[in-house]
């Protein structure tokens, strides 16, 4: 009689022990299965590298046709339709388009107590305006180029070495129905800004004017790699 | 009589055993079959494909670009190629190589306490981008991070734990800044008191300045195009 006990007890362990390796294995395959928005987010690097992929394409083909046209002994106008489209790409070209004309200033809002204009809330509307596809940004005409820094000094803050005083007004050349909500969404920057006692004002526009970087730059330092 | 019920007992918790394993199995074989890993694994693959073909294209792009810098020189095409050259530093479309710093951030080493909030020990977009905006304003030339070339549409934005920029390439710490300029300046600038790295390291966020006698900054990956801006008086 006891043996037969054991013996149940016996099976019964067993199959608890097959139920448990089973919960394990299921329950680890769930930790690495795919949560939503992984999905969403391959999606979106998706639809990435297919504008990527159609502008590299572009590029090529452009590229190609300028050596052509050097090969038949135009190598003066493909070097200058080439330049032409790297300065373009370095903001050394005045651009216009649709956009949005942000204007901040620290000593209007009397809700608050006011405070001045920081160059981090600067910096921060400028990388929001770039997340939300901006294609050429200026702050008081200064064009934010790969190099521009935005850095207080005493009560100024310089862009690009020159000193801007407030009010500062960003523009920014995209969809401007885009780059207006991008500021406005709810706990953007625009109610962060507001919240500081600083008075923000987004203006979408049918035509703004951005204009080029000064002057070129010379480098000192940075030296092109030769390849091949 | 006894007997019999121990018997009764155990076919009992058998019959449910076995109800609980035959749904085990069923459960298991529905996760493996999913639908959404399916699609995402096809879609990986279909990306891994495009990268493939973009960095192809992009070295395309590059050996073109020098069949252009080669083309025979007079005075004024080398005065062409001369602002070219510079542009092309702006436009982040060539590989640059000189002096200057690698700036390493990593997340603090600090253990949280508890009751502390674990947000002030991690690095953040905001983070990134004033140590960046710290090394323009020293006079840096060219800059990448994690080996992406900085334009001037560059966006950092934060994603949970990783940093997005230029739309869509993620980083993941530690970010490695390299770039191009006076080592001296940039190291001082940053590290000065009460600049950027102080307040970093007093949350024990890691901020490391290697000063080099030569880095390399790499090429923009990506294509650019303008779909909204035209030049002026056109």
């Amino acid at each position: 009689m006891s043996r037969s006990i054991y013996l149940s007890i016996t099976l019964v362990a067993i199959f608890l022990g097959l139920i448990m390796a089973f919960q394990f294995r299921t329950t680890s395959a769930v930790d690495k299965g795919v949560p939503f928005n992984r999905e969403q987010e391959l999606a979106m690097d998706k639809k990435q590298l297919e504008k990527d992929l159609s502008q590299l394409r572009e590029e090529a083909a452009d590229l190609s046709a300028k050596l052509d046209e050097a090969g038949k002994g135009n190598q003066i106008f493909a070097l200058e339709s080439e330049l032409a489209k790297q300065k373009l790409y370095a903001g050394l070209v005045p651009l216009s388009g649709p956009g949005v004309e942000i204007t901040l200033d620290g000593y209007e809002h009397a809700r608050v107590t006011p405070t001045p204009v920081h160059d981090d809330d600067l910096l921060k509307v400028v990388n929001d305006l770039r997340g939300a596809g901006a294609e050429a940004v200026a702050i008081n005409d200064q064009r934010i180029v790969a190099t521009s820094e935005i850095r207080l000094a005493g009560n100024h803050i310089n862009v690009n070495m020159v000193r801007l005083s407030p009010p500062y007004r960003v523009t920014a050349i995209g969809i401007a129905a885009t780059l207006k909500s991008s500021m406005e969404i709810r706990g953007g920057l625009v109610e962060y800004l507001s919240d500081r006692g600083i008075s923000v004002v987004v203006k979408e526009q049918d035509n703004v004017s951005i204009p080029a970087l000064n002057s070129i730059p010379t480098f000192d330092h940075a030296k092109p790699v030769q390849r091949g | 009589m006894k007997i019999k019920s121990y018997h009764w007992a155990l076919a009992l918790v058998g019959l449910v055993l076995g109800v609980m394993l035959a749904m085990q199995f069923r459960v298991t074989g529905e996760i493996q079959h999913n639908e959404t890993i399916q699609r995402t694994r096809d879609l990986s693959g279909q990306i891994n494909q495009m990268k493939k073909e973009r960095d192809s294209l992009q070295a395309q792009v590059g050996n073109l670009r020098a069949q252009i810098d080669r083309l025979p020189s007079s005075p004024y095409a080398s005065q062409l190629k001369e602002e070219m050259d510079r542009a092309s530093v702006l436009a982040g479309s060539t590989e640059l190589a000189g002096p200057g710093v690698q700036v390493t951030l990593n997340d603090s080493s600090i253990s949280v306490k508890p009751g502390d909030n674990p947000n002030l020990y991690v690095l953040h977009d905001e983070d990134v981008l004033r140590v960046l905006n710290e090394i323009k304003a020293s006079g840096a030339e060219a800059i990448s991070i994690n080996g992406q070339r900085l334009l001037a549409t560059t966006e950092i934005r934060c994603t949970g734990p990783t940093i997005v920029l230029n739309k869509n390439k993620r980083l993941a710490p530690p970010y490695v800044i390299t770039a191009i300029g006076n080592p001296e300046t940039i190291e001082n600038s940053l590290m000065m008191r009460g600049g950027v790295a102080e307040t970093l390291l007093f949350w024990g966020i890691q901020v490391s300045v290697k000063k080099l006698p030569q880095v390399t900054v790499p090429a923009y990956t990506g294509g650019i195009r303008y779909d909204y801006a035209r030049e002026q008086g056109q």
